[in-house]
């Protein structure tokens, strides 16, 4: 096993060589290869932005929404809830402004585009956009009936001229209060708050190269068609006949942003007079498109922090170039071998490239650190390229398979862009790691610090001569005057991050070699004394991690004073929820939904459940409300007739008139043939954990409420469906595959350190520095009792993998020293030394760069930021203290036989 | 919800009178030169129109979702059947208003459905509807206040035609174009196209209409329907094409739903135009009085026979 290790160290110090040798066909054959691999990302990407692009086709919960959707359709609509700002929708000012509104989205084609602003938070206003628009309604254009002898009037709630005495007005008020199928749609039981539905035709589109079977040659209708006489006509029918499946155009996020950013130019017009609370998919996609906006900006200036703390720690632009050149090159061929192989991308490629943007990072850092360290210590260009693979080479390799291992136990997961993301992920580890040890050396030779023809100073360097030609006090003056303006420039919190990072720079920058050698003498001195502080850390940590709940609320995934927080909670409070699902009776037999006991069956179920979960549930709709509604209409508006009719004929004829003028409403309640219909349950927004029992629940009523009817329909199935249930199962899904590839990643890493540190002792030990950062996260949320959402565990095998690297880097190198010298003081010393720089950078670099993502106004995004680079930072301290006080006190030999384990520190370097 | 119910039973019943514009007619213009389209659609509609007034009809709809088999367009599924039995006359110093009653013959459940309508050319009137409900037995008058912007287009018996399919009169606000000479079902037509102005293409759902009409017969025997976006949405097509009392129409008018895959046919069973229609007739005494229906509807046929 030594043996192995040393020749695996042996063989990275002899690697450098072989490829320089090979310069020229490494590079043509990396070029070609590139070229082959940008051609493929350019032409062949498909990358599918929709919602449905994280749900695998074949997992039957889908195919019953495909094909509840088939039937029932989509409901892509914008809820847009407003509270005038006089706080009554019927005042007359309320009144206008929402006519007005309503008449401006129905007939947006008379906007002027002049008078709305060119764009909205960066996105284009194109007025064009509103074509989507099928249908408005609001208050302006409801109706409602009213019986008068033997006449039955439908007639607007608000007439389109609006009266002129207040008498009027507040009659209108109270008839449109009194009406209860409106109170809670088209506005709030005290008048505070209104709807307009803005219907639109999102996900009914077919796809733009759809050609319709009957264009087919030769194509003609059955001859029966053609019928003769004048006698009933009986078209024949073939139930093996082609259907032809209509794919729809999938809605990407782009598509919802411009539409919502038109929907918002129009209505803020009215800011005025009224506040806007939208709900619904458009809205909730334009925040989506906004947070990935924002993520565009947060990347750049983390791409700007790596580069800057690379340039200034290692003083040379090249350190920067190449590291940037191998993480482009990795990520290019990533995703030219995926969509090569056919692959859909999804929007986890964002995620994948941030790895191996950290995975590059780390790899180069290590290797430039080594580089950098041996040519000051005089080593010459080639030796030192040669070395530093010898020092660092096995680290890398150990890294890489351990964090793709961990990537990759999430191609066990059901949903197929997890399978995808884990795939990539894993092949951009790899690749990074590939580029790092075939290309780097070859980049080094090309451009290095100290190389022939750049002796002068680079720029970090000159600024640092500059600023220590400063005055202690000129000093003092300058970073006061610094401070004040990021405070001033930035606000309190981003300003207190720049000055963090500022801080820190100078400090490691300063005094890193100060500090490497300060650690080994303070933890000589207390190794129980650390190693009671990171064990109490440790408990902490893992006590916290039993109490964290992992929940998914949609609503919280965004900052409390966020519009969409806001708006979910005025909907949930104020109206009829903001959620729905639906339950799906399919009786399989025809015109089973025309059976009074079916519906009478459905009536008690509605009745039932409204009774039971009042906390969750607002309303129920169905057929049953249709035939119930012209049952009492049909009757002089007696209320004794709001009831399911006893005869089957008597239900087919009220539902005649229903069917007869909108066959796309009654499709959305029964289908075509009458044997399946659903019930519509409007719920209130909330945790996915809240809702579990609320699912069995439901489930129980339905099954209770249809068994009389089993013997008679012993196919009749029924149960709870919708996008909402899905989105609620799937991020379930989530946190359960990603506890388990979190737990797979753990035990692979745990493997992989017994096996490359030769001994289970040892392995063990390497495991604990590596259990507290990747606890930490958990421990602090269970502690400060946040819960754990799907967003935030998706990233947590990806900062832990990022996070044990270093650990490992030191581990490793230790394993190597200790073979070669013998001693664990000395190989110790040469590990803090060695790596302890490397492992500063990385975490500098890493640490700082994620910090900013906690400044995302998505929280499932700042949670990950914010909890990632506190876990890389401890990986840091556990590295520097807890190791060497562990190594100092157990004393493992990792394998090595006659270790001199005799701790030397407090007599060398005290 | 209440309300949209009841706007949808106003819907349905303004649906009716049109149902009966929705054959594809027209007249023989002998010599015919070479016209444009829009004097080709005018010739078209104008004949339609004719066939409203002191008529008698009888029409079957079936509908079903289809698919090609062996290179036929064919019901998937056992197509669902409603039969309807319909009077009407023009009525007003010009004959621009109309009163027409519809009685449910099929299915068995909703036989003897019936709905009265009188529509009025004076838009300060209000149209008028009784429904009667055979399995309740009573009459109920629907008023739904002026038709005013918010007339949405509604199906006709629950069928893939729509009040849009049938609507005539509004061909000035298209801008209509003969695309080409070509053969249709082996006849030799005009392709022309209709695109709506800005004012219609608020109210309509086509963006765009292709229709294949007849040169010699005046008749439309294709017609295809595109959504503002230029996709293919809907496809009508004529057969059965005959010569009733001098006027060439296509007796079978399928319309194919192409995102649905859901077909509709209408068959004209019997039509009979010019026959003397009692006043009594379009009353409610039709509704609700099966015996005095009988009778009225005996003597028409009567007529025609």
């Amino acid at each position: 096993m030594d043996n192995l290790l040393l020749g695996l160290s042996d063989f990275f110090e002899r690697l450098p060589y072989r490829v320089l040798g090979a310069r020229n066909f490494v590079l043509t054959g990396v070029a070609v290869i590139t070229v082959l691999m940008l051609y493929g990302a350019i032409t062949r990407t498909e990358l599918d932005l929709s919602t449905d692009a994280y749900l695998d086709e074949s997992d039957p919960a889908i195919a019953a929404l495909d094909e509840f959707r088939r039937q029932f359709g989509s409901d892509d609509s914008v809820m847009l809830i407003y509270r005038p700002r006089d706080g009554d929708v019927f005042s007359r000012d309320s009144l206008a402004a929402a006519q007005q509104l309503t008449d401006d989205l129905r007939n947006w084609q008379d906007l002027d585009p002049a008078d709305y602003p060119p764009e909205i938070t960066g996105v284009a206003v194109d007025l064009n956009e509103l074509t989507r628009i099928r249908r408005v309604q609001s208050v302006a254009n409801v109706r409602f009936q009213r019986n008068e002898g033997d006449t039955l009037l439908s007639l607007r709630l608000v007439p389109a001229e609006l009266p002129e005495s207040d008498g009027e007005l507040a009659e209108i008020k109270a008839r449109a209060l009194a009406q209860d199928d409106l109170v809670g749609m088209m506005y709030s039981a005290n008048a505070e708050y209104g709807t307009i539905i803005i219907q639109t035709d999102f996900g009914m589109q077919p796809v733009a190269d759809y050609v319709p079977q009957v264009d087919a040659p030769d194509i003609s209708l059955d001859a029966s068609f053609d019928f003769s006489g004048d006698g009933f006509v009986e078209l024949d029918f073939d139930e093996s006949a082609e259907i032809a499946e209509v794919d729809f155009e999938p809605v990407d996020v782009f598509t919802y942003t411009a539409f919502h950013v038109a929907t918002t130019a129009v209505w803020d017009k009215y800011g005025d007079q009224l506040e806007y609370y939208p709900v619904g998919t458009p809205p909730t996609m334009g925040f989506m498109q906004g947070v990935l906006n924002q993520l565009a900006v947060l990347g750049a200036l983390m791409v700007v922090i790596f580069v800057m703390l690379l340039w200034i720690l290692f003083r040379s632009f090249s350190a920067v170039l190449w590291p940037i050149v191998t993480i482009a090159l990795s990520v290019a061929w990533t995703w030219g071998v995926t969509v090569w192989l056919g692959i859909t991308v999804s929007t986890f490629i964002s995620l994948t490239v941030l790895l191996v943007f950290a995975v590059g990072i780390a790899d180069c850092v290590h290797v430039m650190n080594a580089y950098f360290s041996y040519r000051r210590e005089g080593e010459e260009h080639y030796r030192a390229i040669s070395r530093s693979f010898g020092r660092t080479g096995l680290a890398l390799l150990v890294t890489t398979l351990t964090t793709s291992a961990g990537v990759l136990a999430l191609t066990t997961s059901e949903l197929l862009p997890m399978q995808v993301f884990g795939f990539m992920s894993a092949a951009g580890v790899m690749l990074a790691f590939f580029f790092t040890v075939i290309l780097l050396p070859i980049l080094l030779d090309i451009w290095h610090p100290g190389f022939p023809g750049s002796e002068k100073l680079s720029i970090p360097d000159r600024l640092a001569r500059v600023w220590n030609g400063f005055t202690r006090n000129w000093k003092i003056v300058l970073v006061a005057a610094y401070t004040v303006l990021l405070y001033a420039g930035l606000g309190f919190l981003v300003g207190s991050y720049i000055l963090a990072i500022s801080l820190l720079t100078y400090a490691v920058v300063n005094w890193h070699q100060r500090i490497l050698e300060t650690v080994p003498y303070i933890v000589g001195r207390r190794p129980w004394f650390i190693l009671v502080v990171f064990g109490a850390i440790f408990g902490l940590c893992a006590w916290g991690s039993t109490r964290v709940e992992v929940d998914t609320n949609i609503s919280e995934l965004v900052r409390e004073d966020h519009p969409l927080r806001r708006a979910y909670e005025v909907v949930d409070e104020n109206m009829a929820g903001s959620q729905t699902m639906v339950v799906v009776i399919d009786t399989r037999v025809d015109e089973g939904m025309l059976d009074p006991r079916i519906l009478q069956a459905m009536d008690s179920l509605q009745n039932r459940i409204l009774e039971t979960q009042p906390e969750h549930l607002t309303r129920t709709y169905s057929l049953v409300d249709v035939v119930k509604d012209t049952n009492e209409v049909m009757n002089d508006g007696d209320p004794a007739f709001y009831q399911v009719p006893e005869t089957r004929q008597m239900i087919s004829q009220l539902l005649y008139l229903f069917n007869s003028a909108n066959p796309e409403d009654r499709r959305a309640l029964v289908s075509d043939d009458y044997s399946k219909a659903q019930i519509t349950l409007n719920i209130r927004n909330s945790s996915t954990n809240e809702y579990q029992g609320f699912f069995d629940e439901i489930g129980a009523e339905i099954d209770a409420a249809f068994a009389h009817l089993r013997a008679d329909y012993p196919e009749m199935q029924a149960n709870l469906t919708g996008s909402m249930a899905l989105i609620w199962r799937m991020s379930d899904e989530i946190s359960v595959s990603q506890i388990e590839s979190f737990a797979i990643a753990l035990a692979v890493i745990s493997v992989m350190l017994i096996f490359t540190l030769g001994s289970l002792q040892g392995g063990l030990i390497a495991m604990i520095p590596n259990l507290i950062p990747a606890f930490l996260g958990f421990g602090l949320m269970g502690l400060f009792g946040i819960p754990l959402d799907a967003d935030t565990l998706l990233v947590a095998p990806v900062i832990i993998g990022i996070a044990v690297d270093d650990t490992i880097h030191f581990m490793t190198h230790y394993r190597v020293q200790l073979i070669r010298t013998g001693s664990i003081s000395e190989s110790l010393r040469l590990t803090i030394n060695h790596v302890g720089q490397a492992v500063m950078f990385t975490t500098m670099v890493l640490g700082l760069g994620f910090m900013l993502l906690s400044f995302s106004d998505y929280l499932g995004m700042a949670r990950m930021g914010f909890f990632g680079s506190l876990a890389i930072i401890m990986a840091l301290a556990c590295d520097l203290f807890l190791i060497p006080a562990m190594i100092m006190i157990f004393k493992p030999r990792f394998g090595v036989r006659d270790a001199d384990t005799r701790i030397t520190f407090r007599e060398s370097t005290a | 919800m209440k309300a949209p119910v009841i706007a949808l039973l106003a819907a349905a019943a303004l649906a009716w009178p049109a149902a009966l514009l929705a054959q594809g007619s027209g007249t023989q213009t002998p010599g015919a030169q070479f016209p444009d389209g829009l004097e080709i659609m005018r010739e078209v509609e104008e004949n339609q129109r004719a066939t409203t007034d002191s008529s008698f009809n009888r029409m079957q709809l079936s509908t079903c979702r289809f698919g090609v088999s062996d290179n036929r367009i064919t019901c998937a599924e056992r197509p669902r059947v409603k039969a309807l039995e319909s009077v009407g006359k023009n009525y007003g110093p010009e004959g621009l208003d109309s009163r027409s009653v519809t009685i449910v013959l099929e299915p068995a459940d909703e036989r003897g459905i019936g709905l009265l309508s009188y529509v009025y050319d004076d838009a300060a009137r209000q149209n008028e509807s009784w429904i009667y409900l055979s399995a309740l037995g009573r009459v109920k008058r629907i008023a739904s206040g002026n038709s005013d912007e918010e007339s949405e287009t509604a199906s006709l018996f629950g069928s893939e035609f729509t009040t849009e399919d049938t609507d005539t009169g509004k061909l000035e606000q298209y801008a209509i174009t003969v695309l080409e000479e070509t053969i249709e079902s082996g006849r030799e037509v005009w392709m022309i196209e209709l695109i709506p102005d800005e004012e219609r293409a608020r109210e309509t759902r086509y963006g765009r209409i292709v229709n294949y009409v007849d040169k010699e017969r005046l008749v439309s025997l294709r017609s295809d329907l595109y959504d503002q976006y230029g996709n293919e949405i809907k496809r009508m097509l004529a057969s059965r094409v005959e010569q009733l009392d001098g006027i060439w129409m296509a007796r079978s008018l399928t319309m194919m739903n192409l995102v649905t895959n859901r077909l509709s046919n209408m068959a004209f069973l019997e039509i009979h135009t010019g026959v003397d229609v009692d006043d009594e007739v379009l009353t409610q005494r039709t509704l609700t009085d099966v015996a005095f229906r009988e009778t009225q509807l005996q003597a028409i046929r009567s007529q025609v026979e």
